[in-house]
């Protein structure tokens, strides 16, 4: 039977605790110091790949994207009663994938009864649903917005009236700058047609969706900056 | 499963495992069999088949009409089936999410010794359910038209009518497909389950004036067709018209 | 006549003709070329000790009772070998860029030599591929498979479901048709339903707040190297411990003992 080792309680110097070369003072192990030493450097080599593909990957989310302003024609072109569609390009250099359609109408006092501006005098509206992004498609006949993926209805002034889309279809800042109506940045509203930043479809802004739903940090910006 | 539990089934596997046959070459021979019929089909499909290539990306179209890939396509129904604007995370993240993790988890909470199908009632009711579910989901999303368009054949009744009543159906189907009817309108397998009521037998219930009437001077939200009315009154007659023919012989 | 026997001459020992020892025929080049499989397996071998390896993979057992419904496994995964293979050669041709993606689409379609025939593997491998693998799933699930001691394996299994679901969705925008545009603009919408994350999520898959420049590589790149890395690796995980463990019986086979080994003796 082996002699009972005499169990020295928790001293804090390795010398103490009976371990053979220990140095005076010293208070860890040259094994658990090693240990300690690979796991550090095997954590900073998987930083030093992680990290920066990690940032370069995720670069783009805090990227400052300017929307420039489109003009789409002559102020005489839109009625107040019905929608003109236009084309306007988001992003440059990539085709017909970068560019949307939208919806123009002259601002008409009696039906909108949002404050006027001087970014709203022509209504532009998105053709994003607001339920997931599908493109939906003014319908003279009823005078609704029509959804064809999962039947979101709008009414004219882009509130929904029917389906599941979770807030008014976006609008756009227009403005009139040399005898031309333009089309610039994209906002939300929510169903009491407050301006918020733009945020994606499916994402309400209604109570606390504001909160639970942020916008990108560098797009949190008003027409004229 | 308890610890006498797992050494039972060990030791009823190892002698089964040990009945058995080589994996090499039995069990390799059956997958290399299965694997020709699976590259078989795949080659066979594809030169049947084709790749299909659409018309190119446009983020301008208002007249596209997105449908994903059919095994999506139980997704896509659960979207439209799940109507109320509060819920839509619930049907996009919530129940997807939800639906993962029971899967991941299955091992972790049905624990119980028994393998046999037929002796886990729960588990296989579960599964069947499952299967049927998303099978049907499946199926009525495949089913799901564009809400402009109708198809649908003239009913008997119409036909019987004459050539001239055959084609204001057909004009009026046309009217109702442009207008954006089905958004919130069913008729027969087109279009959405409300908010308004199915039109498959309206021509049924409610009179051809009374149907003009209820165009024109709607309950809200529904819009009022009076413009169309007055600027277009030969297509407003054929809608009117199109709809009074509905009585609701298709299902019989 | 009867044959003369002539007694041999007596030779000393050490002169005899040796008799051959199994391994000393082989001298001519026929024979060495005969053993030169076996020998170049066996150099390799010699060097990488994989032959233990090999033979706990091929000459275990399957347990008595194993049916067609086993080979399910292993036919999902000739379906993802079919997707490897024939998306590398697509790759060859394909431009991740959004102005160019359609036309080389077309061009692999249209003009290259077999070009149609490869797209239509690779497109209808997707659809065999996700039939299988919920076969695959079925089966695992009714033979109450995924219990002990195969409990790793079922969530293993559920991350490559996961990660098929995922291929097929970034697969699906590559072609850069009408379909595909939309269905990403809805399949990344849908990710950014989740609160709080939601948002940062899709504009991460978008490199930015609408669809860009980058969007398309960025999902050729997941779909053409981060998925299909991360799934095989996982298939050889699953396949080890498909190996350690041994597949199922099916769940009605009972073991045939001896009932006389359960009757008490005196």
């Amino acid at each position: 039977m082996p002699p009972k080792r005499k169990h020295v309680t928790k001293s804090k110097y390795t010398a103490d605790r009976q371990i053979p070369g220990a140095f005076e003072g010293e208070t860890i192990t040259r094994r658990r110091f090693m240990t300690g030493g690979a796991h550090l450097g095997g954590a900073v080599a998987t930083m030093a790949i992680v990290l920066p593909a990690a940032g370069f990957a995720f670069g783009p989310v805090f990227e400052k994207v300017d929307q420039p302003w489109n003009p789409v024609g002559p102020p005489d072109d839109f009625p107040d009663d019905t929608y003109v569609p236009a084309v306007v390009t988001l992003i440059n250099d990539i085709g017909q994938g970068g560019k949307t359609t939208v919806y123009l109408r002259k601002r008409n006092p009696e039906i909108d009864t949002e404050p006027a501006d001087e970014y709203n005098q022509w209504i532009a509206l998105s053709t994003r649903c607001m339920h997931l992004g599908c493109p939906v498609r003014f319908v003279e006949a009823s005078g609704r917005f029509i959804c064809p993926c999962h039947g979101g209805v709008y009414g004219f002034r882009g509130e929904v009236t029917g389906g599941p889309p979770v807030r008014p279809l976006d609008r756009f800042y227009t403005r009139l700058k040399n005898g031309q109506v333009e089309v610039g940045p994209r906002y939300s509203v929510n169903s009491e047609l407050d301006r918020f930043s733009p945020r994606d479809p499916g994402e309400p802004l209604d109570g606390v969706g504001q909160y639970l739903y942020p916008s990108r940090p560098t797009i949190r910006k008003g027409p004229n900056q | 499963m308890n610890h006498r539990q797992k050494e039972e089934y060990l030791r009823e596997y190892s002698i089964l495992k040990n009945q058995g046959k080589p994996f090499w070459p039995y069990a390799v021979a059956k997958d290399g069999a299965m694997a020709a019929v699976v590259i078989g089909s795949i080659i066979l499909m594809s030169i049947v088949l084709g790749a299909e290539l659409g018309p190119k990306a446009d983020g301008t179209t208002t007249t596209y009409v997105p449908r994903p890939e059919w095994y999506f396509f139980f997704l896509f129904e659960l979207l439209r089936i799940i109507k109320p604007p509060e819920l839509v995370p619930l049907a996009t993240i919530g129940i997807p999410t939800i639906c993962m993790i029971l899967l991941f988890l299955l091992p972790f909470y049905d624990r119980g010794p028994e393998r046999r199908p037929e002796k886990r009632p729960i588990a296989t009711t579960a599964g069947i359910f499952t299967i049927v579910a998303m099978g049907y989901l499946t199926y009525l999303g495949a089913a799901a038209g564009s809400p402009n368009e109708i198809e649908m054949e003239p009913p008997p009744s119409v036909v019987a009518q004459g050539e001239q009543m055959v084609e204001q159906f057909e004009s009026g189907k046309q009217v109702v497909a442009q207008a954006g009817c089905l958004a919130c309108h069913k008729i027969g397998e087109n279009g959405n389950d409300g908010p308004g009521p199915h039109l498959d037998d309206i021509g049924a219930r409610v009179g051809r004036d009374a149907i003009a009437r209820t165009m024109v001077n709607p309950t809200a939200p529904m819009p009022s067709y009076a413009q169309l009315q007055e600027e277009n009154p030969e297509r407003f007659n054929n809608l009117v018209a199109f709809l009074s023919q509905l009585k609701g012989e298709e299902e019989e | 006549m009867p044959k003369l026997k002539l007694p041999a001459p007596p030779v000393p020992p050490a002169f005899k003709p040796k008799p051959r020892r199994p391994d000393e025929h082989q001298h001519t080049a026929i024979d060495h070329a005969k053993e030169g499989g076996i020998g170049a397996i066996g150099w390799v071998d010699e060097r990488m000790g994989a032959s233990g390896f090999g033979r706990w993979l091929m000459f275990r057992k399957v347990p008595k009772g194993t049916n067609w419904f086993y080979t399910l496994g292993s036919a999902t995964m000739f379906a993802f070998l079919n997707q490897a293979i024939t998306g590398v050669f697509l790759a060859m041709y394909y431009d991740p860029n959004a102005i160019n993606a359609y036309e080389s689409v077309r061009y692999i379609s249209n003009e290259a030599f077999l070009g149609e025939f490869v797209r239509g593997m690779h497109k209808w491998g997707s659809s065999v591929m996700v039939i299988l693998i919920f076969l695959h799933m079925a089966r695992t699930f009714f033979f109450g498979a995924y219990k002990y001691p195969r409990e790793l394996n079922w969530v293993i299994g559920v991350a490559l479901l996961i990660l098929t679901m995922a291929m097929s969705f970034t697969g699906y925008l590559l072609p850069f048709d009408q379909r595909s545009y939309w269905a990403t603009v809805v399949g990344v919408n849908i990710n950014g339903t989740g609160p709080l994350v939601g948002p940062y999520l899709s504009d991460f898959l978008r490199a930015g707040p609408d669809f860009t420049a980058t969007t398309l590589s960025r999902f050729y790149a997941i779909h053409m190297m981060l998925i299909p890395g991360a799934i095989a690796a996982l298939i050889g995980a699953h396949l080890y411990l498909v190996t350690k463990h041994g597949t199922t019986a099916p769940p009605w086979m009972k073991a045939e003992t001896d009932p006389d080994l359960r009757t008490e003796k005196e």
